[in-house]
């Protein structure tokens, strides 16, 4: 017989009252298990999921220029010894010493055409490239399907050699329909789909397959500028950019980290929304453990007033105490690692947004035993010291 | 010359309730000797519960000295006291206040708990009392899987297994039937017998012939009135 057994059958006796205490410490630990298996869930599925956010990296023609300020005004750039961008610099990008970085190289042409009677800016693209680094583009029309038939995946589909996808702003100037024929620079094209609108300058393009465009412009082989999408976990895009400028002299790599940055700030509230949440849940948890203690110390008043009398130390009272919430917040602790760990797996995806499974991280398990022991003491201190401060008199009723 | 086990001088205990005093004790000198056995008798509120809290270093008196074998218990620490009480006194108290998740065997080794035996030997001097008490049997029950005589052998049990120089019984045979009083009340003499100090509380007269005296409490104070006492003791038996 020893203290621990008296705080053992003690937790066997009240089993009721000791499961709502202990279901009060899961919830919290699950909580904090689940917001942080989600954070991380989300940081690791960052580089998955980039390439969904468009190109980090545009690789434009390199130049020598020159900006010219008069007063506040800038007043024009002065560019010289323009260089070229070729396709024949895309294999360099895949051999370069940041090449598994790249996940996906749009190559495009920009240049202005006569479309129908106007002058229109007309971009030359490798469809799925492309479209592949901005899922938001998506069709409002699409020519030849049949009647019921929903437009397709953009990034699936290729878009044929005479024909034109047109940005929304772009069909209402001109004036056409899917399936219309429309004049650029004089040659025949049929509208292949009219993009959704996005309320952006992207309305008002007109795209077409690379080569095509390359070939209406007179310009074979040359491009305007190279998209890529390129992440990686442990070094900055910056590190990428400066790889793809060693590999690509004639070009200069600018690097675009709002993407990353968008994400990241989506991770950084969610974690700041996450970590108030569970401490919100771990306050009512603690809230939850002092009041189950009191109460628990109010109906064992006479009982501890028997201990003291026998002649158990103020010490051993609350070394009781707190042995019973250490035992219940260890079995609440790895309760709450794994209903953490199952909500974060199942609804994990839903809440965050994020592809593919949540791996069980067994490196929580302890820490999250730490808190809800830590917790539990801290919250029964002081039911433990007020029942070590009974008055045994009083509690046998002497007085 | 025998030797004082309880030495009371001048033991004065006042209750202050929502601005009220009440005098529980006024002015309580008592010599209890080693091996005596002594019941306290009295009306209720006589101050005889009082009385035997502060004898059980459970409720400081308002002033006066309390010596137990020559000791100043309330001059001690808080927790020395707590040690004191383990060391000394066995205590009986009213109703039995068994720990009912705990079997018969585990309530009499409670004091023992806190001691620094080994986990057998708390065991075999539990055994040993309850089989004493002639509970050898019983030992694995709950106390509600216990008749009330029985509960009250393993309160004994528990206040006798430190082998404590005091027991102190509060109206132990209160809630028995009067044979099963009778019993409980020779296990008091012969603890008795065996060298032990008893002092009791108790509404009973009858008990009082198990005891080598009997103290007359009234309006906290002793009263040494021997008409005093066999009248309380006449009074109960009608």
């Amino acid at each position: 017989m020893n203290i621990f057994q008296i705080a053992l059958n003690n937790l066997k006796r009240r089993k009721i009252k000791m499961l709502f205490l202990m279901l009060g410490l899961v919830v919290g630990v699950a909580t904090v298990v689940a917001v942080l298996n989600i954070i991380e869930a989300m940081h690791l599925d960052l580089g998955d999921r980039i390439d969904e956010f468009g190109a980090n990296a545009i690789i434009l023609p390199g130049t020598e220029g020159m900006e010219m300020h008069y007063g506040n005004a800038t007043v024009s750039d002065l560019t010289f010894d323009v260089q070229q961008l070729t396709m024949e610099d895309i294999p360099k990008i895949f051999s370069s010493s940041v090449a598994e970085y790249i996940n996906i190289v749009s190559p495009k042409l920009v240049g202005a055409v006569e479309a129908g009677e106007q002058n229109s800016l007309i971009v030359g693209i490798e469809p799925r490239q492309e479209f592949m680094q901005k899922p938001w583009f998506s069709l409002a029309q699409q020519a030849d399907i049949e009647q019921g038939e929903t437009v397709g995946d953009l990034a699936l589909l290729d878009i044929p050699q005479d024909g034109l996808v047109l940005g929304a702003s772009a069909a209402e100037a001109l004036k056409v329909q899917v399936g219309d024929q429309l004049m650029i620079n004089n040659k025949p094209f049929g509208v292949f789909g009219i993009l959704n609108k996005l309320g952006s300058e992207e309305d008002g393009l007109i795209y077409a397959n690379l080569t095509v465009v390359q070939d209406l412009l007179n310009r074979p082989g040359e491009l305007s500028m190279i998209e890529v999408s390129a992440y990686c976990n442990s070094c900055p895009i910056e590190e990428v950019a400066m790889g793809l400028d060693e590999a690509l002299p004639n070009g200069r790599t600018i690097p675009m980290r709002q993407a990353a940055l968008f994400r990241e700030e989506t991770i950084d509230q969610f974690s700041a929304f996450g970590i108030a949440l569970s401490g919100v849940v771990l306050l009512i948890a603690a809230l939850v453990v002092l009041t189950t203690m009191l109460s628990s110390i109010n109906e064992r008043t006479r009982e501890i007033g028997i201990f003291r009398a026998i002649g158990f130390r103020r010490t051993h009272i609350i070394k009781i105490i707190f042995l019973e919430a250490a035992m219940i917040s260890v079995l609440g602790g790895i309760a709450g690692y794994f209903l953490g760990s199952l909500t974060a797996r199942y609804a994990g995806p839903y809440l965050a947004q994020i592809q593919g499974d949540i791996p069980l991280q067994l490196q929580l398990l302890l820490p999250a035993i730490l808190l809800s022991t830590g917790l539990a003491i801290l919250a029964s201190a002081y039911p433990a010291l007020k029942a070590a401060r009974l008055d045994p008199a009083e509690a046998l009723r002497f007085i | 010359m025998s030797e004082i086990m309880i030495s009371l001088r001048d033991i004065k205990k006042t209750y202050r309730s929502m601005g009220d005093e009440v005098q529980a004790l006024r002015s309580v000198t008592l010599d209890i000797e080693k091996g005596e056995s002594v019941s306290v008798m009295g009306h209720s509120g006589s101050g005889k519960s009082t009385l035997l809290s502060i004898i059980g270093a459970l409720n400081p008196p308002t002033s006066g000295i309390i010596e137990i074998d020559g000791i100043d218990i309330y001059k001690l620490s808080q927790e020395k006291r707590a040690d004191f009480r383990r060391e000394y006194l066995g205590f009986v108290f009213q109703q039995f206040q068994l720990i009912p998740y705990l079997t018969a065997h585990e309530n009499v080794m409670l004091p023992l708990t806190t001691t620094k035996r080994s986990n057998k030997e708390k065991r075999e001097m539990a055994e040993e009392v309850l089989h004493r008490v002639g509970l050898a049997n019983k030992m694995k029950r709950l106390p509600n899987q216990l008749s009330g005589g029985e509960q009250e052998r393993v309160a004994i049990a528990r206040a006798i297994v430190n082998e404590p120089p005091l027991i102190l019984a509060d109206e132990p045979t209160g809630s028995l039937d009067t044979k099963t009083g009778d019993e409980i009340m020779e296990l008091f003499q012969q603890l008795n017998q065996e060298g032990l100090t008893v002092l009791m509380v108790t509404h009973n007269p009858d008990n009082t012939r198990y005891m080598s005296r009997t103290i007359m409490m009234k309006d906290g104070k002793l009263s040494s009135d021997e008409e005093d006492i066999m009248s309380a003791i006449t009074d109960k038996r009608k």
